[in-house]
């Protein structure tokens, strides 16, 4: 404790000198924090080249850019929102790169300007101690047996949400909205407020959880079965960009080629993410094996649009 | 009379230079958000765009009308508790008086979010309550009276102290009089001491309603469940939420200050409506009033207050740190030591989170103690004209939630032009927890100033004294406790600051907030909360080793005096 305090304390003075030392590459990432750190700390390992790190929400990444636009200090971006890639790649922010380990990404994961670094699903995260029977579709949570018992992001503060509210509803599952509306479930916050109310019991199922944070609180022994319904569910992958702003490209090139790498694909995969590799073993179903809803890309065109209808019918 | 007596020269133009830094500039910067909305990329295009759709707007109706619920109401609720503990803690002989104040303490060293957090883990279907008694709350917690309980019993503390600290000065000494000329003591209450402490108790009212509508984590968690959206809440919205909308988020921060403003000026008007100097250079007595049969009631009421503030969070807190998963509950066999072990192994960088941030903690309380007395200094012993003004800027912070003074710190020192600037190095922080803590020692000290009597340095200088001899001897001592607690104030709250070190920590750096909030956002919420025990254990005992050093002080303080 003491010699923390003391390190600490020589840090703060060091960096308050301004003697930080400046980082060769410096990433702005959404979570999971492990993961960004491990994947900081194998790459200088192996390229010798140091990271800088600033990991939050994908909205707090995107404030701090915004902020910073008169001099930015970002090279990597990562987000977990694809349309973070669809609106800088229009707004020309994005430097064009095709990493030469981005082979084995399928297309669909990959543009000119960005890669994914991995995917995650929406499923149902439902507690088997809730007493309640196992979901098997996104319409069973609208049944009288799960009454007052469910939970869902807010589609307005969570872009993933946001997808599937969109997919829903282009699949003609617009009434859905409104049944779970009057079976009373709960929409409130972002993505992590959603599940500890179901972990603890006060909650028997969240409707739209991200998978791989729920498969990792299975892992860990959580009483939690992550189900992803028959009809269908969205993926969301996770673009990774190099701004056009950066002083430093080849050293971004160089970090992004390590996140596509076997070992940081490895890295990617130990999270429960789906890794962007087609070719790296995934811990959990990849896309593949799920059933997508039917996509489109003009969703988020019609994005006011679609989260006023779902308000409407969530009375709100 | 109390114009002659400053020391002129340097100190004015100092302080003013470094609240300019401090405040001043980044507040220009969010000022220029407001009306400028491409500022961020350093253009001055289409001002005012936003003006009219944010404010006209039905969300922004509603959201300054909660905030102003939730303030008010906290208050209220704070005082209720306050209050009357206060006056039994200074006016009677109340056994474990030190234990009492020792316990008060702790509810202002757990951070309300996860205070909060604790409070929902208890209450919600399910939770430790349930699980204990088979009945829950939620109805209760998730609802406005909900959100005032959560928020009063982590604020009630700043009255407590304010109220019984201001008692106590008063004494008895003057009530006596009252008591003498035939007065009941409920009467001798309520016509002289209560009013003679008004100063001080309007300054903790204010910072309780202060405090209360720029507090982003309670009314985010709990009032998201009722859809209770504040002013704060509107502004994480739309600084976090896509699209990004810097200019409505510093709008909808000037009018939340302007709210703030207008208390602060409310809170002016009744501590100088009359003459309040009461420290008369005697110290107070303990007091020796005995509560006779009230004792066991007394005593009952701290008790319950105590476990309400203290102990449930605590239990709560701890009970999800020792718990292996959530899932499993308040059974023994799913206790265990290992969300500690994975903390104290330093893995995860916990540890070196908690250096960075007790190390801030030191560094801003130090900086914000000074900058306070001087500018109490100036304010209420200089010339009066410019003070109001310095006062004023000081008091600037109070009303802007965290998260905008990050993004003022962001637009004023990310500039290319600067040739050096603290951005992207810890000071970064030390400037955030400066600025939006400098109000408390700034309301405390003035505080005191206030109370201290001009005749004491008046006499000082007749006696030949010189000012700076008559600042160091006369008024230093006398208002050193009431700085010192400010400045624990400062420290405890700049160690666990979460909303704005999350968005303008330095890339690579942890603080406890940020830490324990990652913890969270992976659903490891044991990890989280065991950083946060550890972390309440290490800000309470700080203070507390400075508190007796206080007592130390106030005693040969005393002595000094009497010498004298």
């Amino acid at each position: 404790m003491k010699t923390t305090l003391r390190s600490g304390l020589l840090a703060l003075t060091l960096s308050l000198m301004g003697v930080s030392a400046q980082a060769d590459v410096t990433v702005y990432t959404a979570g999971p924090a492990g993961l960004a750190k491990a994947l900081a700390v194998d790459f200088t390992a192996q390229s010798g080249i140091k990271v800088n790190l600033y990991q939050a929400t994908t909205g707090k990444v995107m404030a701090r850019l915004k902020a910073e636009e008169s001099n930015p200090q970002a090279d990597v971006l990562i987000s977990a929102s694809w349309d973070t890639a669809t609106s800088f790649a229009k707004q020309g922010l994005l430097l064009p790169y095709t990493s030469p380990n981005a082979a084995k990404v399928p297309d669909f994961l990959k543009t000119d300007t960005a890669v994914a670094q991995g995917a995650a699903a929406l499923a149902i995260a439902w507690n088997p101690k809730s007493g309640t029977p196992k979901p098997e579709d996104w319409s069973d949570l609208a049944k009288p047996a799960y009454k007052s018992m469910v939970t869902m992001p807010d589609p307005a503060q969570s872009g993933s949400a946001f997808e599937l509210v969109a997919a829903l509803s282009g699949a003609g599952q617009d009434a859905l909205f409104g049944d779970l509306a009057s079976n009373g479930a709960l929409v409130a916050g972002a993505n992590k407020a959603a599940l500890n109310p179901v972990l603890q019991g006060a909650k028997a199922a969240v409707f739209g959880a991200v998978d791989y944070i729920a498969l990792g609180a299975k892992a860990k022994g959580e009483a939690i079965d992550v189900i992803f319904p028959k009809s269908g569910t969205v993926v969301a992958p996770r673009p990774m960009m190099i701004l056009k702003s950066t002083k430093n490209a080849e050293d971004a090139k160089k970090f992004i080629d390590f996140v596509l790498s076997e070992k940081g694909q490895e890295e990617v995969a130990k999270t429960y993410l789906m890794p962007a590799r087609t070719d790296i073993k995934a811990l959990r179903p990849t896309i593949t094996e799920l059933n997508l809803l039917p996509g489109d890309d003009a969703v988020y065109a019609k994005r006011g649009a679609i989260l006023d209808s779902f308000a409407k019918a969530f009375g709100k | 009379m109390q114009g002659g007596q400053a020391p002129r020269g340097i100190l004015r133009p100092l302080t003013a230079a470094a609240l300019i830094v401090v405040v001043v500039l980044p507040f220009v910067f969010i000022l220029l958000q407001a009306i400028f909305p491409e500022i961020g990329a350093g253009s001055f295009a289409r001002p005012f765009d936003h003006l009219h759709a944010t404010l006209a707007s039905e969300d922004f109706t509603r959201q300054a009308r909660n905030t102003l619920l939730l303030g008010v109401g906290v208050v209220l609720a704070s005082s209720v508790i306050a209050v009357p503990l206060a006056a039994i803690r200074a006016l009677y002989r109340l056994p474990g008086a030190l234990i009492w104040d020792l316990l008060f303490l702790v509810p202002f060293m757990i951070p309300p979010y996860i205070a909060t957090l604790g409070w929902i883990l208890s209450l919600q279907p399910m939770g430790y309550l349930q699980q204990l008694t088979g009945v829950n709350l939620a109805p209760f917690l998730f609802s406005y009276p909900g959100i005032v309980f959560v928020m009063a019993l982590h604020s009630f503390p700043v009255i407590y102290f304010a109220a019984s600290r201001s008692f106590a000065a008063i004494g008895s000494r003057f009530s006596d009089v009252s008591r003498v000329f035939g007065a009941g003591p409920g009467r001798a209450f309520w016509r002289v001491t209560l009013p003679l402490a008004t100063p001080a108790l309007a300054a903790s009212l204010l910072l309780v309603f202060a405090m209360s509508i720029e507090e982003y984590g309670t009314p985010a968690v709990l009032g998201a469940q009722f859809g209770f959206e504040v002013l704060v809440t509107g502004i994480d919205t739309s600084i976090s939420d896509w699209p990004i909308d810097l200019p409505k988020a510093a709008l909808l921060s000037l009018a939340l200050m302007a709210i703030s403003l207008a208390a602060f000026a409310m809170q002016k008007r009744i501590a100088t409506a009359r003459d309040f100097d009461v420290v008369g250079g005697k110290t107070p007595r303990a007091p020796t009033r005995s509560l006779g049969v009230w004792r066991g009631p007394a005593l009952g009421a701290f008790a319950f207050v105590a476990f309400l503030s203290t102990g449930a969070p605590l239990l709560a807190i701890l009970a999800t740190a020792l718990s292996r998963t959530l899932s499993g509950g308040l059974a023994v066999s799913n206790m265990g030591l290992q969300n500690f072990e994975a903390v104290l192994s330093d893995r995860s960088g916990a540890l070196s989170a908690m250096g960075t941030s007790l190390g801030l903690g030191v560094i801003a309380a130090l900086l914000a103690g000074l900058l306070g007395i001087a500018i109490a200094y100036v304010t209420r012993r200089g010339p009066k004209p410019g003070g109001g003004v310095i006062e004023a800027l000081a008091m600037l912070p109070n009303a802007a939630p965290g998260v905008v003074v990050a993004l003022g710190l962001i637009l004023l020192w990310n500039q290319p032009a600067l040739p050096i600037t603290p951005y992207n190095t810890l000071a970064i922080l030390v400037l955030a927890y400066v600025c939006i803590l400098l109000p408390q020692p700034v309301r405390y000290t003035v505080a005191a100033f206030q109370q201290v009597n001009p005749s004491l340095e008046a006499a000082a200088r007749v006696h030949g004294a010189s000012a700076a001899r008559t600042a160091q001897r006369i008024l230093m001592p006398l208002v050193a406790p009431s700085v010192l607690a400010a400045m624990l104030l400062v420290f405890t709250v700049a160690a666990r600051e979460l909303v704005a070190s999350l968005l303008i920590a330095p890339v690579g750096t942890d603080t406890i907030g940020t830490y324990i909030w990652r913890q969270f956002d992976q659903g490891s919420v044991g990890e989280g909360m065991a950083v946060a025990f550890l972390a309440i254990v290490v800000t309470t005992l700080i203070p507390l080793a400075i508190l007796s050093a206080i007592r130390k002080f106030e005693r040969s303080a005393s002595a000094q005096q009497a010498a004298f």
